[in-house]
């Protein structure tokens, strides 16, 4: 075992700074924090309650302003979950089983982070769209992809995916399979295996992706942009309603709609705190 | 329960882990698997218990042929090297485990379940830690968890990989003694796997050394230590000296010495011989003479390091009497000696 580092002279410190670059280095750190970050949460709290609390509440009231906000939970109700299954599945094959095209599953799975969101809801137009791949097929039977919530679910889907997965991946990775071997030799079935052995082993990992894929699934504003078609009452997000009632110049309504996706950052911040917290306690365990 | 392995091998991509492997364990027989690391001894064990497929040949438990059946239909205990126990669990959650995953018709009574986890931790002397976390455990606590999960389902043979690797000196003897016991009192066939040449000598039945995926020698450990049957065994197993040399009709040559090489056949070959298997000699044939570099007491003896011309290595001799003085010439007769053909 290590033993901790126990503090040295200042004198001897070979990467302590004199003290006036350490406080302008935190004092540049903090000053960057509080222009982008802190102030414009600031604003936007305040522009929302710039005309009392009264017009914030009927902002939040107005009809479309309600079905925006049914649309983003509903979707996020929907992609958050086949996210979760589909993340477990694949950290599961990578970190467990040998197979060909395991390098290529992983890329893959890093694609919807290193492609831009609106490229990714243009992928949908192209595939479901009128003139796409299936557009006529789509067409013929009345079904409709693109434009509706169907193509704001898949594009939600494709750029959350790799939340869950990627945070399950190096956990799983660094357990290994021998708490799985040893279930399986005291005559566990693979289902037992997975609910009793292997999901309490990565569950603080699972709710950590499982936050972060919520947080972007209510938030992401390109592709669902993209595949939306912006009709108000039915296929506007949150997001895109910010955008809608900030492009008429009603600002208290755009920042009032704004305030709630700040306030669900603000939680999943806390939350995630929280995880991580609880993370760290179980990283000592072992 | 009798284990047999026929024409077992493995290979992983290009990598060779197991050449065809013949193999038997009587019933109630404690087996070690000794070798160095990538021997392929863990692979043959994985393989017994059926945590890995087998590339070819066949395993029989009692001459009945499981080389199809999956682990878990195998019903051997099997203890990790790293224990593998359930850390969300308690203690007595972990060894109550292969039974309450059991179907719902085969499964124990809740109230039977906690009899059988009462009497595993007693047998393995944790009475009172049964609701204790793995987390909460000393090395020695956890294998012992570890052995009483195996042991929960009742299984008659019982494999281990590297049980001790991971604990220090003093606790790895104690369990070692009791893990004996153990395999005594309960009827069990097992199987360990071990580097450590003292654990596999003192606490198995019989020996396999292993090598490069092949069995270089089965026998007991007293037959291990005296008649190791090849150069690797020799080298691998206790304190041995190793000349190169050149066999000519009975005689092995190193330098100017000539020692008697037995029924060795001509050509180049490695002659080994313990550090206590020498006397001291005046010189002539079978005898050789090297210079003293180094010389400690020992328990009723001194331990001699020697160079001698033409090997790398000092020779290391246990020699009786007063402890010869640095840079001093000495000669000395091994005693007992083997000379193997050098394969390379």
């Amino acid at each position: 075992m290590i033993e901790e580092a126990k503090p040295v002279p200042h004198s001897a410190d070979a990467t302590s700074e004199p003290a006036w670059a350490r406080r302008l280095l935190i004092g540049a750190a903090l000053g960057f924090l509080l222009i982008f970050l802190a102030l414009p949460l600031l604003a936007v709290f305040s522009e929302a309650f710039r005309r009392g609390a009264a017009a914030f509440a009927e902002a939040l009231a107005e009809p479309d302003a309600r079905a925006a906000m049914r649309l983003t939970l509903m979707v996020a109700a929907i992609s958050v979950p086949l996210n979760c299954v589909f993340g477990v599945a694949a950290a599961w094959a990578i970190t467990k089983f040998d197979f060909r095209g395991k390098g290529l599953l992983v890329t893959l799975i890093d694609l919807p982070f290193s492609v831009s969101p609106v490229v990714a809801g243009l992928i949908y137009i192209l595939i479901f769209g009128a003139n796409g791949w299936f557009g006529p097929f789509l067409r013929d039977h009345g079904i409709q992809i693109v434009f509706a919530v169907p193509g704001i679910v898949l594009a939600t889907v494709f750029v959350t995916f790799p939340f869950v997965a990627r945070e399950l991946i190096p956990l799983m990775a660094e357990q290994g399979r021998d708490d799985e071997e040893a279930a399986r030799s005291l005559g566990a079935s693979g289902f037992s295996t997975f609910f009793r052995v292997t999901l309490p082993n990565i569950r603080w990992g699972l709710l950590y992706g499982v936050l972060l894929c919520n947080a972007r699934a209510m938030g992401e504003f390109g592709a669902v942009s993209v595949v939306s078609g912006h009709i108000r009452g039915e296929t506007n997000t949150l997001p895109l309603h910010v955008e809608i009632l900030y492009n008429e110049y009603n600002f208290v309504a755009a920042f009032a709609t704004a305030s709630l996706l700040a306030g669900l950052a603000l939680v999943t911040l806390v939350l995630k705190s929280v995880l991580e917290w609880r993370y760290d306690l179980r990283g000592q365990g072992h | 329960m009798g284990i047999t392995v026929e024409g077992v091998s493995k290979s992983f991509g290009s990598f060779t882990a197991l050449q065809p492997i013949e193999l038997e364990a009587r019933p109630g027989e404690f087996l070690a698997l000794l070798g160095p690391s990538g021997s392929g001894k863990t692979t043959l064990l994985r393989i017994i218990a059926g945590l890995e497929q087998a590339d070819t040949g066949r395993v029989l438990f009692d001459g009945e042929d499981v080389t199809g059946r999956p682990v878990t239909q195998r019903g051997v205990g099997f203890v990790f090297q790293h224990y593998a126990l359930f850390k969300h669990m308690t203690v007595a959650d972990n060894i109550a485990f292969g039974l309450t995953v059991r179907p719902r018709r085969l499964r124990p009574a809740k109230a039977e379940i906690e009899r059988r986890v009462a009497e595993l931790l007693e047998l393995v002397q944790l009475k009172d830690l049964g609701r204790r976390y793995p987390a909460q455990l000393s090395g020695g606590q956890r294998q012992r968890v570890a052995l009483a999960r195996a042991l929960a389902v009742e299984p008659r043979i019982l494999l281990l990989d590297e049980p001790f690797g991971a604990l220090d000196a003093k606790v790895r003897k104690e369990l070692r003694r009791w893990l004996r016991e153990l395999h005594d009192r309960m009827g069990l066939t097992s199987i360990f796997v071990t580097h450590d040449q003292e654990e596999a000598l003192e606490l198995a039945d019989r020996v396999v050394v292993m090598d490069h995926g092949r069995i270089e020698q089965v026998a007991v450990p007293d037959a291990v230590y005296r008649a190791p049957a090849s150069a690797f065994v020799f080298d691998f197993v206790g304190e041995s000296n190793r000349l190169p040399v050149t066999v000519e009709r009975g005689r092995a040559r190193f330098g100017s010495a000539l020692l008697d090489a037995g029924d060795a056949a001509d050509g180049p070959g490695l002659l080994f011989f313990r550090p206590h298997d020498v006397e001291p000699a005046l010189g002539g044939e079978g005898t050789l003479s090297a210079t003293v570099t180094l010389a400690r007491p020992r328990a009723g003896m001194t331990r001699v390091e020697a160079a001698l011309d033409g090997l790398d290595a000092p020779l290391e001799l246990d020699l009786p009497g007063e402890p010869p003085a640095v840079g001093e010439r000495i000669t000395v007769r091994p005693t007992r000696l083997q000379v193997f053909p050098d394969r390379r």
